[in-house]
């Protein structure tokens, strides 16, 4: 038997998603890698979970990768598609357990910008705006935020607040009258999730080879630390023959650039 | 407030409800044969300065052909509005759409929409307001059930508050829980033109998979337009009743089949991956390209058919059928090639 290479660091943000997932849930899920992530769970871990899309599709059949939060392959034999409004509704209502939101920035309570870098008067580099990402994030009773960390991306105070996390700390979310809130950050360094009162984020796992000293220089804010650091254990080779060979053979996701 | 380019009574005019209804009031209720084609549907029913909704999803059951068709009847001053509304791209590239009420203009992992970024930093095109997409979406289907508006949980706390003239924030002063909740008024564009896979002469329309925002928006538009991959008998509805837009919301009906290319039509054809590849890394990171590959695309072409043949004719809409099926499991999925011929820019 040949030996499987290890996870490269998107393999690895699909495979801590994945882990965030717990069977029996209803999903919300973007395209990308949440998706990749859904997909393994379903294939490892989380065989009775139930996928469901902002464009409406609810419950599809597995196939192709989805290009897109749109695509054919997110209504695939749905038993029922439903109305954008209906379809995000049922974050509210306490329909979905889980959804999964990206960011251009991610700032120390959770609050993403996927608006404008700098300021709509003073632009630096427009985004494409809220997308689903405000609803999901407002809404859901777990929202789990994906990224690529960096000191830039990963600011004390994002530029613009798109998806409110837990805005200005401690009970701030709840007095706006939002539902929920973000329970994970998921990215190349590790998982991440919020101290209960501060609302502050906190290390929760480093991937293998992180350490503190690398996941503090990735980030434009001070973490919190706890005492006793969980370090994540490496997919094992089962999981990522899943992962490469059944879920995105094609790599569209998890194949890293120029490899 | 005042802005750029949008006047006051565009900004007006969207969430003016008793407006609204006395335009639905005076419109002709005649169940009549509505077919015109889709250059004469345009011509009459898309005007300079309307508040335009896109519908569909970007690229899934978008009426693309119709909107290249504005762009060749060079309208222009209009504000654009739905969710998503990635097609005001080139809409405002070529000065159809001059403001925005935004929600979404991307191309998901393709990263952020180059036009967009150049309009916007060129003030060529503004923003007038922000949005998410299910509070823009709660605004359509307010508009359908004639509630003046409608209280959510959504965009609370958003700095989106900020630059949003329309929705207001208040404690709610009904049930239990009197915590904030976000306003959000019945929206009402203009126009919008709904693609859809059947409908009957009179506009009697069906939608095959996600509606997204459709049926709301052809409830909420003064104008409406449905276009058609197939125009089939009334009675065809009246047996399956699976209708969801009613004839007397419809101001025009096109029999125009491919309407949704270069995006996919459920139950039809898949989308032509290509065209959005060159679309977005070729054409338009400069204003250069991106007139070489709407000349090309669009200026020299009448219509749909003549889109297709570019595209590669019948072997283009063969393949695109058998995608969409086995896309639909319709057919055998492992029979079909879902891979693609990435464009690569040798500048990229």
């Amino acid at each position: 038997m040949t030996a499987v290479a290890p996870a490269n660091p998107l393999e690895m943000l699909a495979y801590n998603i994945a882990l965030e997932i717990v069977d029996g849930q209803i999903v919300y899920v973007g395209t990308g890698l949440p998706m990749v992530g859904g997909m393994l769970a379903k294939k490892t871990h989380a065989k009775n979970i139930t996928m469901v899309y902002e464009s409406g599709g609810q419950d599809p059949l597995e196939g192709d990768m989805p290009w897109s939060v749109g695509c054919p392959f997110t209504f695939r034999k749905s038993p029922m598609s439903m109305e954008m409004s209906i379809s995000f509704g049922q974050c509210a209502i306490g329909y979905v357990d889980i959804a999964f939101q990206g960011g251009a920035q991610i700032d120390m309570y959770g609050n993403v910008n996927t608006s404008v870098i700098g300021s709509y008067e003073n632009l630096k580099s427009i985004l494409p705006g809220s997308g689903g990402g405000n609803d999901i994030g407002s809404l859901t009773q777990n929202s789990v935020l994906v990224g690529l960390q960096t000191p830039d991306r990963f600011p004390a105070k994002v530029d613009f607040i798109t998806t409110p996390g837990y805005l200005e700390g401690g009970d701030t979310r709840e007095k706006a009258g939002l539902l929920g809130g973000p329970t994970a950050v998921i990215t190349q360094v590790g998982v991440y999730d919020f101290d209960p009162i501060s609302k502050k984020m906190r290390i929760k796992g480093l991937n293998p080879g992180m350490t503190v000293e690398i996941a503090q220089a990735c980030t434009g804010f001070e973490l919190i630390v706890p005492d006793e650091i969980h370090y994540i254990e490496a997919p094992s080779d089962e999981v990522l023959n899943i992962l490469r060979n059944v879920v995105d053979p094609r790599g569209v996701f998890t194949k890293m650039p120029g490899m | 407030m005042s802005y750029r380019f949008a006047t006051e009574e565009q900004m007006n005019r969207l969430v003016d409800y008793k407006g609204a209804r006395e335009f639905h009031l005076n419109k002709d209720r005649s169940k009549k044969d509505k077919r015109m084609s889709l250059n004469e549907a345009i011509a009459a029913y898309v005007e300079d300065g309307d508040i335009l909704a896109e519908t569909g999803f970007s690229y899934v059951r978008s009426p693309i052909q119709s909107y290249f068709e504005i762009l060749r009847q060079k309208k222009k001053n209009m504000v654009g509005i739905g969710s998503p509304m990635s097609n005001c791209s080139y809409l405002m590239t070529f000065g159809a759409v001059y403001a925005l009420h935004l929600s979404y203009i991307g191309v998901e992992m393709r990263g952020n929409d180059k036009n967009f970024a150049r309009m916007i930093k060129t003030n060529r095109a503004e923003l007038v307001s922000l949005w998410s997409h299910g509070s823009m979406a709660l605004g359509f289907k307010a508009a359908q059930l004639g509630a003046p508006f409608i209280a959510s949980k959504q965009v609370l706390g958003s700095d989106m508050l900020k630059q949003n003239p329309y929705i207001k924030v208040i404690d709610s002063p009904v049930g239990a829980d009197n915590s904030p909740v976000a306003l959000i008024p019945a929206l009402f564009p203009d126009v919008c033109i709904i693609h859809v896979q059947k409908a009957d002469r009179y506009g009697n329309a069906v939608i095959e998979g996600p509606a997204i925002n459709d049926i709301a928006l052809s409830a909420a538009c003064r104008k409406v337009i449905i276009t058609a991959e197939k125009i089939v008998p009334e009675m065809t509805l009246r047996e399956n009743s699976t209708g969801t837009i009613p004839f007397w919301y419809v101001d025009a009906v096109v029999e125009l089949p491919y309407g949704a290319l270069p995006g996919c039509c459920p139950g039809h054809y898949y989308w032509s991956r290509e065209w959005w590849e060159w679309l977005v890394r070729i054409a338009t990171p400069t204003e250069e390209n991106c007139q070489d590959f709407f000349d090309n695309w669009v200026f020299s072409t009448k219509d749909q058919f003549e889109f297709i043949e570019k595209l590669g004719g019948i072997r283009f809409i063969n393949e695109a059928r058998r995608q969409m099926e086995a896309a639909q499991l319709i057919i055998d999925d492992s029979l079909v090639d879902f891979n693609y011929q990435e464009v690569i820019p040798k500048w990229d």
